[in-house]
């Protein structure tokens, strides 16, 4: 539409009261009486099926995913806004947190919130005259093999992510040596695993081994969802990774800034993503500073 | 051929999250849209796309939230309309 010259300023939103509300126990309702007959409700069902073939197949699982929960709310730590700000996670809160769906634990899930965001896209020409120092699209890639995992003719991956990422690489011209930070779409932390994986940055199973020392942390060499993401912040959809890739690159994000204050490298392209339909629909979206 | 370098993210809205009582998903679109609107120093009249973004089903009360609905209670006419599908 911008490029048609239909659009000049477009608007994208996400408002949802999924806390108070009550919107996202509405999912626990969706579930079709083919999957309810086998005990399997709603998201965190659907993501856990998925994650422990993950796990038969690669994946460590939670001896993995601790150091994405807890990475991510160091993050969380850093920024005022999230719902975990003033909340600290250990291993051991970690592991003693209830299962939900096998084999996720409560930190595992993303937050059930209330609220919205919404972001502002214009033409690169059209942005150089406004308040804020822009952020360019540098590239994109969707791929979408299925929108739900019922009619998914894979489990384990690689899911939409490796085609996407590569398609968004592509029109870039960039390489993954040349990201600074991701902010990854992170229903759960499983999702974070099998989406780093299948953008390529450690290979088949090496995510546990590539996570150690704090890879994804503050002081880290690959900051992984710097706001806390949707684990930690809040969850808005895709609108909390893009939200938070804009934000870093505008230079605008506190105490949680990438850069010397965070002991990281200053960020001049951020790697984004968000999936949908359990691990089917994907988008790999790469900002830079403008 | 592709998008790089063509488009920009000019603007960022952020509302109160968290459990927050007594407010419909809708006035938080609005509240998101309005904050977006001014962080990137337009006015509400120079917005002429509004897209709602993937959604889940709508609350226990609550309407499902087109761009439609949102566009009459912003008081905008975008000449362009969509909801992101799942």
């Amino acid at each position: 539409m911008l490029e048609a010259g239909i659009c000049n300023y477009v608007v994208i939103s996400y408002g949802h009261s999924g806390l108070w509300g009550g919107g996202m126990r509405q999912l626990l309702f969706s579930t079709r009486a083919s999957e309810a007959a086998f005990g399997h409700f709603g998201a965190v069902g659907r993501y856990a099926l998925a994650a422990r073939r993950g796990m038969h197949e690669f994946s460590r699982g939670p001896e993995t995913w601790k150091h994405i929960a807890m990475g991510q709310r160091k993050w969380a730590n850093l920024n005022p806004a999230a719902i975990m700000h003033h909340k600290p996670m250990s291993e051991e809160d970690y592991f003693n947190a209830p299962l939900v769906v096998e084999p996720f634990r409560l930190f595992d899930s993303c937050q059930m919130n209330d609220g919205g965001r919404a972001i502002i896209v214009t033409t690169a020409e059209r942005a150089k005259d406004l308040k804020q120092p822009p952020v360019l699209l540098m590239g994109m890639g969707l791929a979408n093999p299925s929108n739900e995992i019922g009619q998914a003719q894979y489990m384990a991956g690689p899911t939409g992510a490796k085609p996407a990422g590569k398609t968004a690489l592509d029109m870039a011209g960039i390489g993954l040596e040349d990201i600074d930070a991701c902010q990854i779409y992170d229903c759960f932390t499983y999702t974070v695993e099998v989406t780093l994986q299948d953008y390529g940055f450690f290979g088949h199973g090496e995510g546990h081994d590539w996570l150690q020392g704090g890879t994804i942390e503050p002081g880290g060499r690959m900051p992984v969802n710097t706001s806390g993401g949707q684990l930690s912040e809040a969850y808005f959809m895709g609108l909390t990774p893009i939200a938070e890739s804009v934000m870093q690159l505008m230079g605008r994000c506190g105490q949680r800034q990438l850069g010397p204050r965070t002991q990281t490298k200053e960020p001049q392209i951020i790697l984004c993503s968000d999936n949908g339909g359990t691990l089917q629909s994907h988008a790999c979206l790469i900002f830079r500073r403008g | 051929m592709g998008l790089k370098d063509k488009y920009a993210v000019v603007g960022v809205g952020y509302t109160p999250q968290g459990k927050v009582a007594d407010r419909t998903s809708l006035s938080f679109h609005l509240e998101a849209v309005s904050n977006a609107i001014s962080d990137a120093g337009l006015k509400k009249e120079d917005i002429d796309g509004l897209i709602a973004y993937r959604h889940f089903p709508p609350c226990p009360g609550e309407p499902d939230l087109t761009p439609q609905l949102l566009a009459q209670h912003l008081g905008m006419t975008p000449a362009y309309m969509y909801q992101d599908a799942n």
